[in-house]
């Protein structure tokens, strides 16, 4: 059973007369214990669909979906109290800059131990809750890795750096044991070192506790190393989904061929200094959405057809959302029927 | 070819006041000699606080070495010398989102440098900006709007056409790519390759991505806490690393790109 099934969900920004369609029918699927990458550059919507997913959007994005299960439970008829009750329970997140997000007048002992579930502690609470909160706080640092907990805990976020701060951030992400975690750009302003100790620390609980991750970031490159399946996003559509070999060396949509492409350390056998390859223009803004196909503008492939929205088709678990896919597998079987 | 930027035993270090009269010094770059030549690229890779950008702000001019000489074209900068430096050197920032100015066209932006630095009139003025516009693949037209009508990836196009509209000799890329989106990223990349073909520049680039400095440069040079640890061809530093600084740097960068070797 999957985890989080997400059928064509749209997000609507309400502006006036006006709507703006930010996220079209994206479809997101996560199976248990899998660490997930969601790839698009700014812009395509990415951030948006997970904080729809968390359910932390205002009043002025509209979500439909067709479809939106967490765990066989259809969240689309529940409350929205009692969908939240459930998805603050299951989901947390984390977010881009660690030190932004951390509350820079409290120590990082009182944060922490605010992230503590109340329920998981014993007793009334005259009977000793601050030291277990205390000693939780301090398990919680541990499992993230820090060792020196008692200094951890006793200083403000200005006083740690950038990595340790993410660290706490993933430390109150965990303070409820979620089923999911949502890793918005976890990684996004630090230097390498730092980015692989994070990366590490977050497949190592996964691998540990089977705690599945869905891990956006903008840079295909970046986070090929950890996940095991990626979803690329561009423009808020839906490009591409497939296991992350898949997407790497056998891309069917003509954006994630241009994403690898343009990757200059992925292409090694290409000489230094010759042009990489690109796609013309820039990424359209928000109130000048193309219509149908929105990459159809700047793609190498576009033809009439594309003005209308390409449906997703599955190529053994390799989804693409194009109208004239790069190496599609149909055409393929009918070369080597006709070679046999 | 001879030597275009020639930099001798630069060196860098501020005083601090502790106590009465106990002053510490603390030295950000250890005496560093190299040299660029024109349509060469010489990249500076290192940890936060190696000094990179400080070697880059002295370069430029917003920081005044301690001691040390930089010779361009075989004449020593003088330290004060403002108007041949920022001529001939130019640098273009991380985030071209903040460091253009909100509140002037792009005709006011690009005019400044000119103004101050050429004795031209305003239609020669204005036809400079026009070419160099066009020169980094935006329209003429674009020079009467303001920053925030551009997407991230223009505003870089910006900062750059500002760079080069005085026809500068070596230009300073300090992170000028880290903060743009991988396929505007690229187009960036040949553009600025193009630029030094056809001007005969040369480039200062700061970076963390070694997978673009592997592409774009021919150099390389290592800091680590002032020091060059290493320095050499860039080929030849990556496949074969000698310092323990340079192994750790190539070892995170070869973390991620394992899935290709698969």
């Amino acid at each position: 059973m999957n985890l989080l099934d997400i059928r064509n969900l749209s997000i609507e920004l309400v502006n006036g007369d006006k709507n703006i369609l930010a996220v079209d029918k994206v479809s997101l699927s996560m199976k248990e214990g899998e660490v997930r990458g969601l790839v698009g550059e700014s812009g395509s919507g990415k951030s948006l669909l997970a904080q729809a997913i968390v359910g932390v959007l205002d009043d002025k994005w509209h979500v439909h979906a067709d479809r939106f299960h967490w765990r066989g439970i259809d969240l689309l008829r529940l409350s929205i109290a009692e969908r939240k009750a459930l998805l603050s329970r299951d989901i947390a997140m984390i977010f881009q800059e660690p030190m932004a997000c951390l509350d820079p007048t409290t120590t990082i002992g009182e944060q922490l131990s605010e992230a503590i579930d109340s329920k998981s502690l014993t007793g009334f609470f005259w009977q000793k809750q601050q030291q277990q909160r205390h000693s939780a706080a301090t398990k919680l640092l541990h499992k993230v890795g820090i060792k020196n907990h008692s200094v951890c805990l006793k200083s403000y976020p200005h006083q740690l750096t950038e990595a340790l701060c993410q660290r706490v951030m993933i430390a109150i992400a965990l303070a409820r044991r979620p089923i999911l975690l949502i890793a918005d750009e976890p990684t996004a302003t630090m230097e390498s070192t730092n980015q692989n100790q994070i990366f590490r620390l977050l497949s190592s609980l996964n691998q540990l506790k089977n705690m599945s991750i869905l891990l956006i970031s903008h840079d295909l490159e970046n986070i090929t190393h950890w996940t095991k399946t990626i979803t690329v996003m561009y423009s808020g559509q839906f490009v591409e989904a497939g296991t992350t070999e898949q997407i790497f060396n056998k891309p069917l949509h003509p954006y994630t061929r241009a994403l690898v492409d343009s990757n200059p350390s992925a292409n090694f056998h290409l000489p230094a200094k010759s042009r990489l390859m690109t796609l013309p223009g820039s990424i359209p803004i928000l109130q000048h959405l193309p219509i149908g196909c929105r990459l159809g503008p700047r793609c190498p492939r576009a033809q009439q057809a594309c003005v209308k929205s390409p449906t997703v088709t599955n190529f053994h678990g390799h989804k693409v959302s194009c109208h004239f896919p790069l190496t599609p597998m149909k055409v393929s079987h009918k070369v080597t029927k006709r070679v046999s | 070819m001879a030597e275009l930027l020639k930099v001798k035993a630069l060196t860098k270090s501020y005083q601090q006041k502790n106590f009465w009269l106990k002053k510490t010094t603390i030295t950000v770059l250890e005496p560093i000699s190299f040299s660029i030549q024109a349509h060469k690229t010489l990249a500076l890779i290192g940890e936060t606080g190696s000094g990179k950008s400080t070697l880059a702000k002295i370069l430029v001019g917003a920081e005044t070495a301690t001691s040390g000489s930089i010779y361009l074209n075989g004449q020593v900068l003088q330290k004060n010398s403002y108007k041949q430096r920022c001529q001939h050197i130019r640098m273009i920032f991380q985030d071209s989102g903040t460091t253009l100015n909100p509140s002037l066209t792009i005709l006011q932006l690009l005019d400044e440098p000119l103004k101050l630095n050429t004795p031209f009139n305003e239609k020669k003025r204005k036809e400079i900006i026009r070419s160099t516009l066009q020169k980094v693949g935006l329209l003429g037209d674009h020079m009467n709007f303001y920053p925030h009508m551009f997407s991230g990836g223009q505003k870089q196009r910006i900062s750059l056409a500002r760079a080069i509209i005085l026809q500068p000799q070596v230009i300073i890329l300090d992170e000028a790519l880290a903060s743009l989106d991988p396929s505007l990223r690229s187009q960036m990349i040949n553009l600025l390759l193009d630029l030094q073909q056809q001007m005969g520049l040369a480039y200062l680039l700061i970076s963390h991505n070694l997978g673009i400095i592997r592409h774009f440069s021919d150099d390389i040079m290592v800091l680590s806490q002032g020091k060059v640890v290493e320095s050499g061809k860039t080929l030849e530093v990556m496949s074969n690393p000698q310092h323990k600084v340079t192994q750790k740097l190539l070892m995170n960068q070869n973390f991620q790109l394992k899935p290709k070797n698969k």
